[in-house]
């Protein structure tokens, strides 16, 4: 458990790393893919089987087709150079560094986690052997049908205005003015 | 089990940094777009591992609409970019600056 944990937690770091620091934008992008797949690894470890399905399907599947589709069409042609010594990078290197300690900080301080390694207050009912015995797909839709519904119904929605919204902008017009 | 319970949380705030330091530090828009998904998927992984431990649903509807929400963002995102490219401008977030003036 900790084995895969660790593995799949320094491949999706690399891969986010990847992302920033990659030369050209194709890089970046495969580096995107790299961490998702691992993300995807640690939504195993973490009882959500649906989520990582949806996370290579949806992810690394739809959503980076799209950005790779994109790369080449365009194919920007000069591509900005990111020397490792710029000021701007070392910058921004070191408020990550200072976030991630923070948020470390925090976290292994006990705010989150009881003294028995459990949460504060009461656990919720879906315990994962629980979850895992009536299974986890029907745990999670009925979830979303009933007491979620709302939200569900707003993203559907939301998807709607997406679709149009890319349609009006891609659209062929005549420049005016 | 509950001893990963930190390493997830901080491998998320890893990720989000690396994105947000990223959004910041790099001027190609289609990178920076990648970073926002970056940042996107560390939530995730806060929302998941927060719905494993507290024994809850929550966190697992609210990630799966989190990726509808950064797909319809990258469809929306990526329209944009090419209106962009179409009208002859060069790719570089610093020229583009229109709207700020």
């Amino acid at each position: 458990m900790t084995v895969i944990f660790g593995l799949a937690a320094v491949i999706a770091f690399l891969g986010a790393i990847g992302v920033v620091l990659s030369q050209r934008t194709i890089y970046s992008a495969m580096s995107l893919v790299l961490n998702m797949v691992a993300l995807a690894v640690l939504f195993l470890l973490l009882d959500a089987q649906f989520l990582a399905a949806v996370q290579i399907i949806v992810y690394a599947g739809a959503v980076m087709v799209l950005f790779v589709f994109i790369i080449a069409l365009l194919s920007p042609g000069a591509e900005e150079r990111v020397r490792p010594l710029e000021l701007r990078l070392l910058l921004g290197g070191l408020g990550a560094v200072i976030f991630t300690l923070l948020v470390g900080r925090l976290t292994l301080n006990g705010i989150t986690i009881g003294p028995h390694g459990r949460m504060h207050g009461e656990l919720g009912p879906f315990a994962p052997t629980l979850v895992n015995a009536h299974g986890q797909v029907q745990t999670l839709g009925e979830q979303l049908f009933t007491t979620y519904l709302l939200p569900f119904e707003v993203t559907s929605l939301m998807l709607l205005v997406a679709a149009v919204g890319a349609v009006y902008l891609s659209r062929r017009r005549r420049v005016a003015a | 089990m509950s001893g990963l319970f930190p390493g997830f949380l901080i491998l998320s705030a890893a990720m989000f940094s690396v994105g947000a330091a990223g959004v910041l530090v790099r001027r190609n828009p289609l990178v920076v777009f990648m970073c926002i998904e970056l940042m996107l998927n560390s939530a995730n992984l806060a929302l998941i591992t927060y719905a494993r431990y507290t024994h809850t649903m929550a966190g697992q509807v609210f990630a799966l609409i989190v990726i509808a929400v950064a797909a319809s963002e990258v469809v929306v995102g990526l329209a944009l970019i090419t209106g962009v490219y179409r009208s002859g401008r060069h790719l570089d977030l610093d020229e583009l600056s229109e709207m700020s003036e």
